[in-house]
Order: C-alpha cells, then structure tokens, then sequence
C-alpha cells in the first residue's frame, strides 16, 4: 500500500478547471518531484492534501485512511507537513519559537500544568525546545547563533530553511516540500539538492517536492511526474519525463517538441 | 557620534533596551514592590483610587493584550466581559435578588461564567474574518450596554404581571457586600487597591505563563499567519475559543472586583467611552507587550486626572511646551530661538493693542486665595497664570476670538507638523506658538473637561504617527 | 396582524428614510475600506460635521425677516456647502492621521481614527458647546407637505431625502462603473501596486476616495438635520456605528453592498421601533446583523477572495 495516494481528483475554481482527474501516489521513502509550467496546478495539489481546498471529486489516502472532511491541523497531526511556495514564517517570532510552535500537535501540556508550571509541563518545554534545536541543527552551522532571532531578520535562504525545520518539528512522516530551491543562486542550489536528500537518508522522510528548477530534480528524484493544465502528461524517471515530448512541448512549445524527436 | 549628540529619542530608546534586559521576574517584582509602597507614600485616598484604577486597567489591558495582541482578533466587545463580571457579582451580593454569597464562592464561579461567555461569542466569531469580527464583537458590546439599561423591567411571559428588576436600569444596582477574603473584609480604598494590585500581579503571572508556552507561542502563530499556523498542526478554531475564554474569564473577575470597590454598578461604568479607553491603553504600551500594556493603564489614567487640577494643568501645559520646544527642535538651537521670539511677539502685540483698543483687553481672571490654596505649588503656578495672563491678549470677551484662534490653530500646528525643515518653517512656528498659548489661556484653561478630552485624543493620534508600535514596542512585520 | 399591514407602508417610509442615511454613511466606509482596508472611525463625526454646516448656512440663510433664496436653493446652498466642507475635512484627516501610518500595523490607524473622531467631537463641542442645535426646516419646507401612498404619508422632507439620497447613489454608481477615474478607484482598491506600476497616481485616487466618501457623509448630514432636526455633537457616534453595520452587512469594500446594507438597516431599525420597542431598537438591529453574517460571513453582497496559497 502506497503511503500516499492521490486518486482520480478533480478541482476547479469557478470556471476555471485547475486539475483534472489527477492521480499519483507516492510509497515510502521515495522523493518523487511535481514538475510542471507555471499554473499548472502543482502547489494546488500540495493544498487539496494538506487539506486547505477540497476537491470536488476523487479521493485523497494517507496509509490508507481517507484525508478528506479533515481540517488541516488534523490532517497534519496524521503525519503530513509542508513548506509554502513563498514562505510563510511566523515573522515577527523568534528562530526558535517558528519551530518549537509546530511541536504543538504532539504536545499535550493544559492550561493548569501551563498556568501552574508543573514538573509535566517543564519536562515537555524541555523536550520540544531540545526537539527544534535538533531540526534546526539538521543544516549543520548555517543556522546557529540565529535561534533568538526574530526570523524577519534572516537572509532568504536562511529562512526556507528554518521553515523546513518546522515542518520537522511536526514530526512528519511525509514532507511536502513547495519550490524548495526557488530564489536561490547556484550554491544554495547545490546545497539544497544535498539537504533532500539527506531529509530522506539520515531523517527518513519520504518527501513529494514541487521544483522548477531541473538540476535539483534530477539530483533528487526516485520518480517524476509532470503536470500541465491540471493533467498528468508524463509520469518516471527524469530522464524519461525530461525527454517526453509532450513535456516539452508543455514547456517550450510545439516546435521544440518536434525538434526534440 | 559622542553621546551628547545622541537624541532625545534615541536615548529614550536606550533606556527602553536596558530596561527590558533586565530578567523579567526583576521587573515584574521590582514594579510591584515599588507600587506595594504607595499607600505608604501618602494619604491621600485620591492618590491610592487613582492607583487602584491604574491596577484595574492594566489588568484589563493584560486580558485584551491575550486576545488582539497574542491570538490577532480585534474583539471591540471586550468591555462586555468585563460589566458581565461586574453584573454578576452584583446580582450574587446585594439586596437585588437577596443573594448574599460569599466571596470565596463568587469569584471563581464568575471566571467560570466568563468562560462560558467567551465561548458564546467566540463561537458564532469562528467563521468571521478580521474586520467582521470587530463588527459583530463590538455589536456584542453594545448590546450588553444597552441590556444592562434596559432590563429593570423584564415581563416574564409566563406570568402575568410580574415585572423583574435584573440590572436597576440607568440606576444600576447599589449597596454591593464587600469582597471577604480569607476571612478578611476589605473595606476602604488601600484594601482594594492592594486587592487590585494582587490581582494585577496574579494576572500577569497567568498570562506570562500562558505566553511561554505551547499555547501562547500556537496563540502568536495564530496572529502572524493563521493558515500557516492551522497546517502546522494547530487548531485555530479551538484556540481562538481558548483565547476569547481567557479574555472573558480575567475581565470577569477583574469586573467583580471592580464592583465590590464601587460597591455599585451602573451601566455607565461599560460604555463605549471605556472601551476605548482600554484599546487605547493597550495600544500606547505597545501590543504583545504586557509591561506596555500596564504602562498605557498608568499613562491614560494618570494623565487625565493630572488635568483636573487647573494649577496642575497649566504647569504641565508650560513645561511641556518649553521642554518640547528646547528638546526637540531640530536644530536645538532653534528651541530657545522660538522661545524668545514668542515672548517678544507677545509683548509687541500687548502693545500693539494697548495703544490702539485699550478696552478690548482685561486684567487676568486668576484670583490668588493666599489663605485657602493648600501648597507653594498651586500658588507658585497661579502666580505664574497671572504673569502669562498680564502678557499675553487677554481680551474681556474671549469667546469668539478664542474659538476662531482655535479653528486656525488645528491646520496651522498640522500643516507644521508635516512641512520640511527650513527657515520657513521657523519663522511660521513663532506665531503658531503664541496662537497655542492664546487658545490655551482662552478656552482650554476656560473648559477643562474638554480640553482634557481633546489632549488625549490628540495625544493618541500623535502617538500613532511617531510610534506606532506603541511606547514600549519593538518593531513588527505583518503579513497584508 | 391587521394593526401591522396597516402600519406597514409608513413604517416602510420611515425605513427608507433612515435607510438612505445610513446608506450614504456606509459609502464612505465602503469606500475608505476598499481601497485602504482601514475602518475610518471618524467617519461619523465627518457627518456630525456635516451637519453643523448644513446648520450654519440654513441659519445664515434664515434670518428673522424670512428667507433670502427659494427653498429649493437654500437646500442646496446647505448640501453643497457641507459636501465641499466635509469633504475637505475627510482629505484633512486622511493626510494627517492615515497617511503617516500606511506600512504601519493595522492597529495603529484604527487608534489613530479614534483619536481623530475624539479630537474633532470635542473641538465642535469647545467651539460650539455642548448644546444640541435644531434646524428650522418648517420654515422652508412646509410641515403639511407632502403626499400619500396608500396608507403611508410620505411628509415632503422624507420624500427629499430619499431622492437625494438616490440621486447620490446613482451619480455614485455611474462615476465608479463608466469613468475612467471610477476605473482608477476599482483598480487601486484590488490592487494598489499594480495599478500604480499601470500609471495610476495612487494617491490621488486615495484622497479623491476620501472626498467623495466624506462629502456622502457630510450630505447625509444635512439630510438628518432636515429631517430630524436636531443635531449634536455626539451624534456622529450612533450614525457612525450604524453606517459601519451596514457598510459590514453588504460586504465592506463592496459599494451596491453599502447602499443595500444602509437600506436594509433603515428598514429593520424602523421596524424595531415600529412593531417591537423602541428601547429594544440597538439590540433587534445587531442581533439581525450577527444573523446576517452567520449566514453570510462576509456581508450579503461580499464575494469571498479567493487566495492564492
């Protein structure tokens, strides 16, 4: 059974049909990436799973238990996290505070043991603050020193990271990750392409990425498919996706399709 | 840059930085010792109410702060909470229905109570976005003002004729027991100031506790980004719900105290007026900042009362204007340049006048009473009106000249306000100077209940504008 | 049930009546909030304003010896002096206490608006005391005036607030859909950056929004003192709130919306007053609002923006 699975979904808004009788899934421990041209319908994907649209049709597994009628936080304390296309941090926070916050789903201090400072409640805030330097220390140096930071503070690639050490600290099974190398220059590039796998190797996080950039997909992919319109048009390795003909002309058009063959 | 060109602001600053270094149980305990000392300082009981009402507000203003400044929902209905409380425990402790419960029952039924409420109004809120939120809150607000009104008469339907008196309508409900703790029965103003005092430090506990911890760092996540907060595995619904409660429940209480002081209730004491009040205190502090919110509660009580006292009143209006003037002009130099040429400009128009229309200008009004005024202080100040009233066009029928001088001043100080810099600009300040202590001697000094009003509204906007993150807050992001 | 048909077309009158002023008070916080997402809480005291002009000229007007125009002019003597003057003031206002705190947290201009509408109901009281004022509209408008619809006496006054309030409306209406600078306005109010970076002069259109919103207000001003006849100082507080309920129930930004949410206010406070209580008037009127928005959260007229994630 596939860890995820995404079946026969459809989605529109309004007259516009943004996916169409999409399926996919994704098993345990690959890294499969969502390739496809600008509104193609990816990120919209990443939020009918996470559970913030709701398709009109299909259904949506997670180890085999329905996802839709969940509210996301639900849908998150089942063992989904996510980073954002154009990060959404908690601004005005601190490093730390970003990552100890998503522990929340599986913390369980109440108001009294919270009011009173209890050892229970002690015990836990120990557990999560050691809990988020952890996932912040899973990009090695580059982000100590920064955890008392307010994160509004921090360089652009600094700051996707600390969103994916978020999305850890909810302690995922699989992690979403939207655009991940986007707005970076090569060595960051480089750098990230490195990290996921990494999540994967030492976090053993199976992990679906949405990626424009196609040297980070080829550096990470088990499997690739490509969107376009709302439909699958390709699905395999990258090197049979890349050199799908209808992909590339999703991409450049008709004529570099022709070209191609 | 040596430390003496560092400005006023700047240095203010630093102070800021420094203060908030310090370990916060430093602070907090520092803060409440030095306030414990109060009654001890003085006598008077004017002095200790107006303490007990600063504890009062803040505590209050601790509530909000949870609710707009940590969860991000703007309940303009808040004040509701807080006469609920109020309400309740009158109706628990008086005469009205012949309920007499004891304290120790009341209090924590009425946070209780508070909680259910919060939930009641929170819960049709769950699906209103931002703005409409403060509509539907602020209609809770005013209904609740208008029920405490209207409810002296209430026709149950099932009984014929019988008409229950539940809130005293404009008469309120009068003759409150007083709080009994601990088998002590509080009875003058320093007991419930230090009652209050208590409870502001209790509160402030709480809610610090609450902050620094799943809950208030899921409440701030919920403020920055709702929708992030929600995938990241907190409910938003749920702790909106748990913000709201907490909200009612301190308000709840905080209203019962207040109604146990006032041994009465009236449904003036929850009018619109407070609840702005209240917004503003929390705001001037700084939102998200428990200590500012406390330091609005002082800033917005003290000053107001200051302004009572006419001799009070017009040394601060002196000072302040010279202090203004000589600290923050930019360059310094031109603050005692304005100073001066506004004596001489006052001098040359007396005399101007003098020459010209002699019976327009009258003596000053100030009668100095050596016997019956109580310090060198009030003497010293009225002394001083008399001096400013013999300089300045004090003219016999002040009104009109009074009020057109008024309705300039406003676009000239404003205008001012936002022109650049420059020679022009200096020249333009004298006679708006000499405009503002004419209006002042005129009209303000002449009606102070307005004028205390007009200050603090124009204060508020003021504050705005140079700091609008609040006295004491540190700068924000926020995601449009 | 016969006592409320019978009533009905008269309470209906007195609704839209009310209506119409509340309608033209929600504009201006439709408007200001479209295009600034800010809740102009001074609004209301513009319209206070607005009314004291309206005073003021119908005063000068009206000396002893009778009046100095025909009715008809003194009215509009009396409506465009307060739209110019309340307009001017809305500008004044947003230039001082908005525009300093536009990148500045939305709290800040909120606070900032009560201290303005503090400022200004307390300047009007300094200058013109507390004592409320009352305009002599029998003297231009005859009490007896009027015609009947029915069993609803339609009194000359009503009649002239309703119209103007529609001719406001629709010259509202046509300025917003069929001008280039109405296009300006819906464009600065979807998507500031993008219509500057479109050549548009953003805060040119801002202020111009303020006028025309301010002068609505100021209008309704008159409007009320016409009909009601009494002004005070404080009177910008209740109508304020009540404009905001309605600008809220249509779906704030939404400008049909402010104009159906205003009518709609009109005609449940009347109602209220009419057929329930008077006393109880505040009450019926938000709980209907919070009805309204339970089932419709974002006002009757209110789209819901979809957001991209």
């Amino acid at each position: 059974m596939a860890l995820l699975e995404f079946t026969k979904i459809s989605k529109h808004f309004g007259g516009l049909q943004v996916i169409k009788d999409f399926t996919f899934e994704v098993n345990q421990g690959e890294i499969v990436s969502i390739i496809g041209p600008n509104g193609a319908g990816k990120t919209t994907v990443f939020n009918l799973i996470t559970g913030i649209y709701t398709p009109d049709e299909g259904d949506i597994r997670f180890e085999g238990k329905s996802l839709l009628g969940l509210e996301p936080h639900q849908i998150c304390q089942r063992g989904i996290a996510r980073t954002f296309q154009l990060l959404r941090l908690f601004l005005n926070m601190s490093v730390r505070e970003n990552v100890m916050s998503a522990a929340y789903p599986r913390t369980h201090s109440n108001l009294a043991q919270i009011i009173f400072r209890t050892p229970g409640f002690r015990k836990e805030e120990d557990r999560i603050r050691t809990l988020a330097e952890e996932k912040l220390g899973f990009f090695g140096n580059r982000l100590n020193g920064t955890f008392d930071q307010p994160v509004y503070s921090l360089p652009y690639a600094n700051r996707r990271q600390v969103e994916m050490a978020r999305a850890m600290a909810t302690e995922p099974k699989i992690l979403l990750l939207d655009e991940p190398a986007a707005g970076m220059n090569p060595n960051e590039t480089q750098e990230i392409t490195q990290l996921i796998g990494e999540l994967r190797a030492r976090g053993g996080y199976t992990i679906l990425v949405i990626e424009h950039d196609m040297q980070v997909v080829e550096g990470i992919s088990d499997r690739v498919i490509a969107l376009d319109y709302g439909e699958k048009i390709a699905e395999g390795t990258y090197h049979d996706v890349a050199t799908n003909e209808r992909v590339i002309e999703a991409y450049l058009g008709r004529q570099h399709a022709t070209r191609a063959k | 840059m040596s430390a003496s060109q560092l400005s006023l602001s700047g240095r203010m600053s630093g102070v800021i930085e420094r203060w908030n270094a310090l370990p916060i149980a430093t602070r907090f305990f520092g803060l409440l010792v030095a306030a414990a000392t109060i009654p001890f300082l003085t006598s008077n009981d004017y002095v200790i109410r107006i303490a007990g009402n600063v504890c009062l507000f803040a505590a209050l203003a601790v509530a909000l702060n949870v609710v707009v400044g940590y969860a991000g929902l703007l309940d303009l209905g808040f004040i509701a909470f807080y006469g609920i409380g109020a309400y309740l425990y009158a109706i628990l402790s008086s005469d009205q229905f012949g309920i007499h419960w004891p304290s120790w029952l009341t209090l924590p039924f009425i946070a209780l109570l508070g909680v259910v409420f919060g939930l009641l109004l929170g819960s049709p809120s769950l699906r209103l976005l931002g703005d409409y939120l403060a509509i539907v809150t602020l209609g809770f607000g005013l209904v609740f003002a208008q029920l405490a009104l209207t409810l002296d008469r209430v026709e149950l339907p099932w009984q014929e004729g019988v008409v229950i008196n539940v809130t005293g309508g404009t008469n309120g409900i009068v003759k409150l027991d007083p709080l009994s703790l601990f088998g002590f029965q509080l009875s003058n103003v320093t007991h419930y100031f230090y009652a209050l005092l208590i409870w502001l430090g209790i509160v402030l506990i709480i809610v610090h506790h609450l902050n620094q911890s799943r809950m208030g760092r899921a409440w701030r996540s919920m403020g920055e980004d709702a929708l992030a907060a929600e995938t990241m595995g907190m409910p938003t619904r749920r702790l909106k719900l748990l913000a709201f409660s907490c909200g009612a429940a301190i308000a709840g209480v905080t209203g019962a105290i207040f109604a146990a002081w006032q041994q009465s209730v009236f449904p003036q004491n929850f009018s619109t007026d407070v609840l702005i009040t209240l917004y503003a205190m929390m705001v001037l502090g700084g939102i998200s900042n428990l200590g500012g919110a406390a330091l609005g509660a002082v800033v917005l009580s003290v000053v107001p009362e200051l302004l009572r006292s006419p001799e009070l009143a017009r040394a601060i209006f002196y000072a302040t204007l010279t202090l203004g003037l000589l600290l923050f002009s930019k360059p310094r130099r031109n603050g005692p340049i304005i100073l001066i040429s506004v004596i001489i400009l006052g001098f040359l128009l007396r005399w101007i006048v003098q020459a010209a229309a002699p019976d327009l200008l009258t003596p000053p009004t100030i009668k100095v009473a050596a016997e019956s005024i109580s310090s060198a202080f009030d003497r010293a100040s009225q002394q001083f009106g008399i001096l400013v009233q013999g300089w300045i066009l004090f003219l016999k029928d002040p009104l009109l000249p009074g009020n057109i001088a008024f309705v300039i001043l406003i676009p000239a100080l404003l205008g001012l306000s936002r022109m650049k810099a420059g020679v022009l600009k200096l020249i333009l300040t004298i006679p708006a100077i000499y405009l503002l202590i004419f209006v002042w001697e005129t009209r303000f000094a002449a009606e102070p209940a307005v004028t205390r009003l007009l200050l603090v509204g124009g204060l508020l906007v003021v504050l705005m504008i140079f700091r609008p993150n609040g006295l004491l807050g540190k700068r924000k992001i926020e995601i449009v | 049930m016969e006592e409320f048909l019978a009533q009905l077309p008269q309470q209906l009158v007195n609704g839209l009546t009310l209506g119409s002023v509340y309608a033209l008070i929600a504009l201006g916080y439709s408007m200001v909030y479209g295009i600034l997402q800010l809740l102009n809480f001074a609004h209301g005291d513009v319209y206070m304003v607005g009314a004291f002009i309206g005073f003021g000229v119908l005063t000068a007007l009206l000396p002893e010896s009778g009046p100095l125009l025909p009715s008809v002019f003194i009215i509009i003597a009396m409506l465009l002096a307060a739209m110019i003057g309340c307009g001017l003031l809305g500008v004044g206002i947003e230039w001082f206490a908005y525009r300093p705190l536009r990148n500045a947290p939305r709290i800040a201009p909120l606070i900032s608006a009560l201290g303005t509408s503090i400022l200004i109901q307390n300047a009007i009281q300094l200058t013109l005391t507390a004592n409320y004022r009352v305009y002599r509209t029998e003297k231009i408008i005859p009490l007896a005036a009027g015609f009947d619809i029915g069993d609803a006496h339609i009194s000359a006054t009503r009649a002239l607030v309703i119209f103007s309030a529609i001719i406001m409306m629709i010259g509202l209406t046509y300025l917003v859909r069929r001008t280039k600078l109405g296009r300006a306005m819906r464009a600065v109010a979807i998507d500031r950056e993008a219509a500057a970076t479109m050549g548009v002069n953003v805060d040119r259109i801002i202020v111009l929004t303020f006028f025309i919103g301010s002068a609505l207000a100021g209008a309704a001003g008159v409007l009320t003192g016409l009909v009601f006849t009494r002004v005070w100082h404080t009177m910008g507080f209740n109508a304020g709130l009540k404009g905001f309920t309605a600008a809220v129930v249509g779906g704030i930004g939404n400008i049909p919306g402010a104009m159906l949410g205003g009518m709609l206010l009109g005609i449940v406070e009347a109602f209220a007053v009419g057929f329930i209580a008077p006393a109880f008037k505040e009450v019926i009127t938000f709980v209907v609002l919070i009805i309204i928005l339970l089932i419709r959260p974002r006002g009757l007229l209110g789209t819901t923006a979809i957001q991209k994630v």
